[in-house]
């Protein structure tokens, strides 16, 4: 296994930074995200290093429990992902036959929505807040993840070791759970990663549009969409969450470069 | 490193921008806005010729559910839109005075009697003449109807017709707010005879004897309106088309006047002003109202949280209503009682019993009920500046130990939710009254049995509903100030609607498009009240 390059280390040691301001703010650090502690609209000085919003909350416990919102929201949501694309994508890869075609054409219909307005008809049938979030960061993220693990696991079906398992008599779910899963791991893994930046953009769009989380609790969305409505009066407030968030998701996208490179080296990462 | 250098110059960009603005704070604009002329925050310029197309944009349509009738309508979004086709006898003038419109004149003979003198010059808008039987068959509709504002007229005996152009009303007893309740639309002279003929259905068709017609109304999305050619008043409506887009975004509602799409557009961020500082040719005005937010606190829910009185007034005290009207009104707004500040007679909230307790007393009597660990969820919509007011109070509950959920919708899901059904199975619910023109007038919604609407939620109180019916008796002075103070100190005991802060209304207007008049106080929700005296500049 090769060392890995400086980027992705950088990359991991922002994303750690970020959890740990996460986790800060479930422990209280930084001060109630909530609480009215000064004037409206103080752009950033002593008490409020981040400026304080419309209601004279400081942006700093704010943008904490944002990023923890979202990393949380989006974390579980690309879980709830892995494991619902690790199974139909490894069957479908596997089996083949109609069971294919039937996957491959649902995640194909997924496909077809643009992420924001699938995402917007899942929070219109769910009602706006954090379970209609979930849902569409696990539906915009399905057909992709799919996909790969399914082609993944039509390359490693092949192997010989498998067809080996096969012919000593393994049951499926033991050729499965035993042979395919841990060499589509990989895969899995790092499309994971990109998920999850995926996740996070999807609920910070969801959530500027007003169907994500709700008021008072922030997300980074809601605090861009905050923001961005007054970004000519209190330009501060969207500083916060928009380096926050450029500096997440790009973490997250490095930390997903590096991955692959040390699970699907450069060599190894065609898929027949 | 592309990505790298990337995020690194989103993020200079980001922290240049605030360097920028750095030093400078937006504080909230409390005093009060300057005015054009007395009474006007602006003056629309006779020198300018007549004609053009005016775009308006509004947040939200008139209500599907009850037509177009007025003597239906029961919200202030509706009556503005069809306060563009149809008229009163009575209006209201700058700071609050009352004023002829349909009625040139009119005489109280006596308390109980009014006698209105019409214009003879006015049609509608297919050409018939109004007459005397228009005036006395909408009263007798109104007063036959289910409408909401049929209580705001009061005690009415009979109406009369004396010739074709003198109506005259008597009433029961004397009842103070009559004038008031005339000035608004669903009180408005509907064309009795196609009505009678059922040629007419006012739910279908606005036919009034207003400065406008409907041309066009596509349900949340625009209305266009044609001068009406027969309007009575000389070189009024000053614009021959009037097009109002529904915009429910504020930012699509500030970026059509920022390109010049909109001349006019009402907005419901307190910071607009600051918002537009740099917008060129844009001018934000706020209008102080004597509209106000109040909160619902639901007493008929099966195993209502708040049915016990303790719970309410509890509530009532921890409440800060100088923060909410300073934080989530940027200080726009003012603390208010029943009724509305800003009215002349209106109560002192700083005199309520409310006022002068702590919230260690609100944990007391919470404490009391049995109520110490109390949750609920209140129900708001999106609209701003309500989710900012929603917020502030659940600050102000958490002092008192009380946990609020803020559940937030749009207006329509809102509105289903708190008045659809009964009982209503909400907690709590934020919302506003216009407040009128005359003090008494809002206290009549905390009667359910006279408002109908809040049936659902508030439950009866004899000893409220009395001093209100008393304070409307009393003829204004010190002795009806002394009736209106009784019903603010029974209402804040009683608590089942609790009233908050006055609500600013702004209006933003392109002055290179337009020359808008404008009231610099409202009453009835209506900022398009002045809208026929508008000259246009230029349309795009």
């Amino acid at each position: 296994m090769k060392r890995p390059d400086r980027l992705s280390i950088g990359g991991l040691a922002c994303l750690l930074v970020l959890v740990v301001f996460a986790l800060g703010s479930l422990a209280g650090a930084g001060g109630d995200p909530d609480a009215i502690v000064g004037p409206r609209l103080q752009p950033p000085g002593p008490g409020w290093w981040l400026g304080t919003d419309n209601l004279g909350r400081s942006m700093v416990p704010r943008v904490m429990e944002g990023v923890g919102t979202t990393l949380l929201l989006s974390s579980l949501a690309v879980l709830v992902t892995a494991a619902v694309s690790a199974t139909f994508g490894i069957i479908a890869g596997y089996r083949g036959g109609y069971l294919n075609e039937l996957v491959m054409r649902l995640v194909e219909v997924l496909y077809s929505f643009p992420a924001i307005v699938l995402a917007i008809l899942v929070a219109a049938v769910l009602g706006p807040g954090q379970v209609a979030a979930s849902a569409s960061i696990v539906l915009v993220t399905i057909p992709l993840m799919t996909r790969l693990v399914r082609a993944a696991a039509v390359a490693v079906s092949q192997r010989d070791y498998v067809t080996s398992a096969v012919i000593s008599g393994a049951r499926l779910p033991r050729v499965l759970g035993r042979h395919v899963l841990p060499n589509v791991a990989g895969t899995i893994a790092v499309q994971g990663t990109y998920a999850l930046s995926v996740g996070i953009a999807v609920e910070g769009g969801l959530s500027f549009l007003g169907f994500g989380v709700q008021p008072p609790q922030a997300s980074l969305g809601v605090l861009i969409q905050q923001g961005g409505t007054y970004m000519i009066a209190a330009p501060w407030l969207i500083l916060g969450p928009g380096v926050v968030l450029v500096a997440a998701i790009l973490s997250i996208n490095v930390v997903g470069d590096g991955l692959r490179d040390q699970l699907e080296p450069r060599e190894t990462r065609s898929l027949t | 490193m592309r990505p790298i250098r990337l995020a690194c110059g989103v993020a200079a960009a980001l922290l240049a921008t605030a360097c920028a603005a750095t030093g400078t704070t937006t504080q909230p604009s409390t005093g009060p806005q300057a005015e054009a002329a007395p009474g006007y925050l602006a003056v629309a310029d006779d020198a300018l010729p007549p004609g053009g197309t005016l775009n308006a944009q509004v947040h939200i349509d008139s209500g599907a559910a009850t037509g177009y009738d007025p003597q239906l309508a029961d919200v202030a979004t509706t009556w503005q839109l069809l306060s563009l086709s149809y008229e009163t006898l009575v209006t209201v003038g700058p700071d609050f005075g009352i004023e002829p419109l349909l009625a040139e004149k009119w005489e109280t003979p006596s308390p109980t009697e009014y006698v209105f003198h019409l214009r003879e010059d006015v049609s509608f808008s297919n050409g018939r003449k109004m007459t005397a039987d228009d005036v006395v068959g909408s009263f007798e509709r109104l007063l036959a109807s289910e409408s909401v504002w049929r209580g705001q007229l009061g005690p009415v005996r009979s109406v009369t017709k004396d010739g074709d152009h003198t109506v005259k009303v008597t009433l029961k007893e004397p009842y103070t707010p009559f004038l008031a309740a005339l000035a608004n639309v669903p009180a408005a002279v509907l064309p009795m005879k196609e009505i009678n003929d059922r040629s007419v259905d006012p739910a279908t068709t606005l036919l009034g004897t207003g400065p406008y017609v409907v041309e066009d109304h596509r349900q949340d999305v625009s209305w266009t309106f044609k001068r009406n050619e027969k309007y009575w008043a000389k070189g009024k409506p000053a614009a021959d088309t009037l097009n109002i887009t529904i915009a429910p975004e504020e930012a699509a509602r500030i970026a059509a006047l920022q390109n010049g799409s909109a001349a006019l557009a009402t907005l419901g961020n307190v910071d607009s002003a600051g918002m537009l500082a740099g917008a060129r040719d844009v001018q934000v005005v706020t209008q102080a109202t004597t509209d106000l937010y109040y909160l619902m606190l639901n007493t008929k829910a099966p195993n209502s949280k708040f049915a016990d009185p303790k719970v309410r007034q509890a509530i009532t005290i921890a409440l800060d209503q100088q923060q909410i009207a300073d934080i989530a009104l940027g200080g726009k707004g003012k603390p208010s009682a029943v009724t509305p500040a800003g009215l002349p007679g209106a109560c002192d909230p700083a005199a309520l019993p409310s006022a002068s307790k702590n919230a260690d007393e609100a944990k007391k009597l919470l404490a009391e009920a049995g109520a110490e660990n109390l949750t609920f969820t209140l129900s708001i919509y999106s609209t701003q500046p309500a989710p900012a007011v929603a917020q502030v109070i659940q600050q102000n509950l958490q002092q008192a130990g009380i946990t609020v959920k803020i559940e937030q919708m749009d207006e329509a899901s809102w509105s289903g939710k708190v008045y659809g059904k009964a009982p209503a199975d909400f907690d709590a619910a934020l919302s506003w009254f216009a407040g009128y023109a005359d003090p008494g007038m809002v206290t009549k919604w905390w009667n359910p049995e006279e408002a109908g609407f809040n049936v659902g939620f508030m439950t009866p109180d004899k000893e409220l509903n009395a001093l209100i019916d008393a304070a409307g008796k009393e003829p204004a002075g010190a002795a009806r100030e002394k009736a209106l103070a009784a019903v603010c100190a029974r209402a804040d005991t009683d608590a089942q609607m609790i009233p908050l802060v006055t609500r600013p209304a702004t209006v933003a207007y392109r002055s290179d498009a337009l020359s808008p008049s404008l009231y610099s106080t409202e009453g009835y929700g209506n900022v398009l009240r002045l809208v026929a005296d508008a000259r246009v500049k230029k349309t795009r």
